[in-house]
């Protein structure tokens, strides 16, 4: 159960998605009607010059409404009123796409939020003398360029097969406003 | 180029965009637009006969097309020619969007969706040259009932403006 009294500003409410492939965006296309191919067809996206193809920038922005559908139980604790948000980043085939909303204020029943989409963009797993034991397709096509080097997003940990190095971006930073019935 | 900008920018700031695009909402259509992200709850993706509603995430489908329409439709004259409002439609990039659904309804299978939208903030960013557009677009149902207020900021690459 949602009830305004229990919630708190500071709190955060989080979802993951890591099931973005090239059938998914397809499936989006159809039934959103942005067949623009640069997110089904790799030869234009190439040709575009983006290595490969992107996700819609509304395709990520669907599972932060989910996000809050989901918190609210679809309607039964309440609503989403507001979203307002801004496409940065491209997001992949393969990234794992975080979702988060964190509450930054409560005014009756309504509950204002700073809301990210934060993806997670795995390049390759190297074993300890360095030889790739694992690429993925960030890897593959080099969707890693030299300013997100630069810029501190490209990052490692160490996983069972080795080390992963992967990228960590902002990709839609925004606001949400939801209202609860109680 | 600046030329260009600057004529949109005399142009096009707090006006209305001409026409208006319309649609007619499809069981089908809604159903399969919510399980792409794996909504499984009978409110958005259960039978006919119960009655289901649109996901909030369903203003992508109808604001896509409307924008696309309304867009894509635009004519101008700029020095006695005629153009339209972009020149390069792969030179087109999506910026920013707010939906805002306070006092709106559900949408439902079988309502006809109507988008009519002006001109909002008009802006060209000199370092990298590219030109921004906010659009204001308001979604009525066939009952002239609001079903969602959006503002979506366009944002086009030198070569398409």
């Amino acid at each position: 159960m949602v009830k305004v009294a229990d919630l708190k500003v500071g709190q955060v409410i989080k979802d993951e998605f890591d099931q973005i492939d090239r059938k998914l965006l397809k499936s989006y296309a159809k039934w959103s009607g942005d067949t623009n191919p640069i997110h089904t067809n790799d030869i234009v996206a190439e040709k575009a010059g983006l290595k490969g193809i992107i996700a819609h920038g509304l395709f990520s922005y669907g599972f932060l409404t989910k996000l809050f559908e989901d918190f609210l139980e679809h309607g039964k604790y309440g609503k989403l009123i507001e979203t307002d948000v801004t496409m940065r980043g491209m997001v992949r085939c393969g990234d794992l796409l975080v979702t988060e909303g964190k509450i930054t204020k409560i005014e009756g029943k309504r509950v204002y939020l700073d809301v990210t989409q934060t993806t997670f963009t795995y390049v390759d797993i190297k074993d300890k003398d360095g030889n790739i034991v694992k690429q993925f397709e960030a890897g593959e096509r080099g969707y890693i360029s030299d300013k997100d080097i630069e810029r501190g997003l490209v990052k490692t940990k160490e996983v069972d097969e080795g080390t992963l190095t992967y990228r960590e971006r902002i990709a839609t930073p925004g606001t949400a406003i939801i209202e609860l019935n109680d | 180029m600046k030329k260009n900008a600057q004529f949109l920018i005399e142009n096009l700031g707090g006006k209305e965009i001409p026409g208006s695009h319309s649609l007619t909402v499809r069981y089908k259509t809604l159903v399969n637009f919510a399980k792409v992200f794996g909504i499984t709850d009978p409110k958005y993706v259960g039978s006919e006969e119960e009655g289901i509603v649109a996901c909030r995430a369903f203003a992508n489908h109808y604001l896509i097309k409307s924008l696309y329409t309304l867009l894509l439709g635009m004519k101008l004259e700029q020095d006695g020619k005629e153009r339209d409002f972009i020149l390069n439609l792969g030179k087109l990039l999506h910026a920013s969007q707010k939906y805002n659904w306070d006092g709106c309804v559900d949408i439902k299978p079988g309502d006809r969706l109507t988008a009519k939208g002006k001109w909002g903030k008009v802006w060209l960013v000199e370092s990298n040259m590219i030109f921004f557009a906010q659009l204001i677009v308001d979604v009525k149902n066939q009952n002239d009932e609001m079903v969602c207020k959006a503002t979506v900021s366009a944002a086009v690459r030198p070569g398409g403006y």
